[in-house]
């Protein structure tokens, strides 16, 4: 009778979540699966509708990682997850702990910073692109006044500070979302640890290196991992504002493979450097994982 | 109170003044979105930007009714269609790994948590294969069939707490009363999550608003573009018209404002749980 009961719940259960996890399968397993199998194929644009595409074995692989724009975008691909990563977390963790203090405002103002991170990253794009001009852009006519600078840097067509000029836009989307894990965290500790702790003599330092530092340890990790994975991902960001460029000086690998499928039609390539990134992200989810599982905090 | 400390209103003051500053400086790429969109050409060309324009002028919409019309509608199909579809899947999904004991119900979570995390370029150049071979490029369905894989395991990992937190007694009872699993969860578990499910339906429809990879390599045509390709199409002809630019931002953004505004408690919470919560 019980075990009749069971059966019929779990089918029921079952019958509830399917449908999603089919829904998954097909879009996201799939096109996961068949992205191994185009990367060792020939895939162009005169071959894309046949069915009988040529076996190339590891040919596009070959050609992805002989093409010297390639070791680059995975440099650069790195270059711009940690330094988003520390501007971020850095900033975030900041304003978390700024808004956690108790006035009138810090509710409302710390829930409507986190705006940025909802708005369409197409358009956040396109105001840094334009805050960023050479010519009459705010950042240098500000830069200018203060006289921080003698003429106007073209921060998004010289090679040297395009990839910060990203950075800088990426941190600007990256900051609320660091600051609202990082503040669930915070008002998980108690206070009375706090209390406790400035009863016998700690100062602000201390109590933040002893008690908010380790106590914090946990959500501070999946804040890291999902910050790395969630940057390293980019594509938009760099599509819209430089495009991978000036001279591939911000290609990362996003970018790259769009370019080899969409761009020159190299639909096997673009799905090897796909398939590198699946790799990356795939060893940073298991890290992820294992923090999680072991912790059990969020 | 000792001698040289501040007193709590003092304190309360100037914790105020300095939040105020740091959004005001935050949010000011926001702010330039908007204020560049009432500009006329002449002052957006001026070699120094002004901080508020010398004539406030719509100008740079009126320019552009003509090119965003299609843009717009094809954007609001698309929202409104990944939505639906995005939540026809996800809350059900979200109710029965809350509801019922079933094996596996943790490594669905896990699925849902890794396919969260995976970015569109990862399947950009499959699907694109996948859709062509179906005929679908240029339709409203590639866009929306692939938006939805955004928001499907984001709105699931939202859901699912809610409806844990739900009190059990009521569909026990309602069970007694004769109501079947399906009938107690549209009759009873949909109504007392109503606030759960409109913010899912706020997460589904600004993700697929938002989304530019997917919609602009499936749908190439400009008749079938939506709003972030057109945009993104205009700034590469027209780069330095930033006040038709911004103009277009103001609506591409007007949406998520609007959502945020209205249920800033609800999605500042959503965000959380949604993004991590397992």
């Amino acid at each position: 009778m019980n075990s009749k009961r069971e059966k019929r719940e779990r089918v029921m259960g079952y019958c509830f979540i399917l449908p999603a996890v089919v829904y998954m399968l097909i879009f996201i397993g799939y096109p996961i699966v068949y992205n191994w199998i185009i990367s060792f194929q020939d895939v162009t644009a005169t071959t894309l509708g046949s069915s009988a595409r040529d076996f190339l074995g590891f040919d596009n692989y070959r050609a992805v990682f002989g093409d010297p724009t390639f070791p680059r975008a995975v440099k650069q691909t790195f270059f711009y997850t940690i330094f988003c990563l520390i501007f971020q977390f850095v900033l975030g963790f900041l304003f978390a702990m700024f808004f956690s203090k108790n006035f009138s405002f810090s509710k409302p103002i710390r829930g409507f910073i986190v705006i940025s991170w909802m708005l369409p990253i197409t358009v956040t794009a396109l105001v840094f692109k334009f805050m960023f001009a050479e010519g009459n852009g705010i950042i240098n006519t500000i830069l200018l006044e203060l006289h921080l600078i003698k003429e106007p840097i073209g921060w998004l067509i010289q090679e040297k500070t395009a990839m910060w000029g990203l950075i800088i836009a990426n941190s600007w989307v990256g900051i609320p979302f660091n600051m609202l894990l990082l503040t669930t965290g915070l008002n998980n500790i108690s206070t009375d640890v706090y209390e406790a702790a400035s009863i016998d003599g700690a100062n602000v330092f201390q109590r933040f290196a002893r008690i908010t530092l380790p106590l914090l340890k946990p959500t501070i990790m999946s804040v890291l991992v999902l910050g790395f994975v969630y940057t390293f991902k980019v594509f938009d960001l760099v599509y819209v504002m430089t495009g991978g460029g000036p001279v591939d000086a911000t290609e990362v690998m996003s970018t790259y493979s769009y370019k080899l499928s969409f761009q020159l039609f190299h639909f096997g390539e673009g799905a090897a450097v796909a398939n590198v990134l699946f790799v990356c992200l795939f060893l940073v989810a298991l890290l992820y994982l294992k923090t999680i599982s072991k912790d059990e905090v969020i | 109170m000792r001698k040289g400390h501040l007193t709590m209103r003092q304190k309360n003051i100037i914790l105020n003044c300095i939040a105020i500053l740091i959004a005001a400086i935050f949010l000011f790429p926001i702010y330039w979105i908007i204020i560049n969109s009432f500009k006329l050409d002449g002052e957006i060309f001026a070699s120094v930007p002004t901080l508020w324009p010398k004539e406030v002028t719509l100008q740079a919409y009126k320019d552009q009714i003509a090119n965003l019309a299609s843009p717009l509608k094809n954007s609001v199909i698309i929202a409104f269609g990944s939505m639906a579809l995005s939540l026809c899947f996800s809350i059900p999904a979200g109710y029965g790994l809350a509801r019922f004991k079933i094996k596996g119900s943790k490594f669905f979570i896990l699925i849902f948590l890794v396919t969260q995390m995976l970015p569109a370029s990862l399947v950009l150049t499959p699907l694109f294969l996948i859709f062509s071979k179906l005929g679908m490029l240029n339709t409203y369905f590639a866009p929306i069939l692939s938006t939805a894989t955004i928001s499907i395991p984001f709105t699931i990992l939202l859901l699912r707490p809610n409806f844990l937190n739900m009190p059990k007694e009521l569909e026990d009872s309602a069970l007694i009363d004769g109501c079947n699993p399906f009938t107690s969860f549209i009759r009873i578990a949909i109504p007392i999550s109503k606030p759960a499910v409109i913010t899912g339906a706020c997460f589904s429809f600004v993700m697929a608003w938002n989304d530019l990879a997917y919609s602009m390599t499936f749908n190439t045509k400009a008749t079938m573009r939506p709003m972030t390709a057109a945009i993104y199409n205009f700034m590469n002809q027209y780069g330095t018209k930033w006040n038709s630019i911004m103009a277009y931002g103001v609506l591409l953004i007007l949406p998520t404002c609007i959502i945020f505004v209205t249920m800033q408690k609800h999605i500042v919470s959503g965000l959380v749980s949604g993004s991590v919560k397992g």
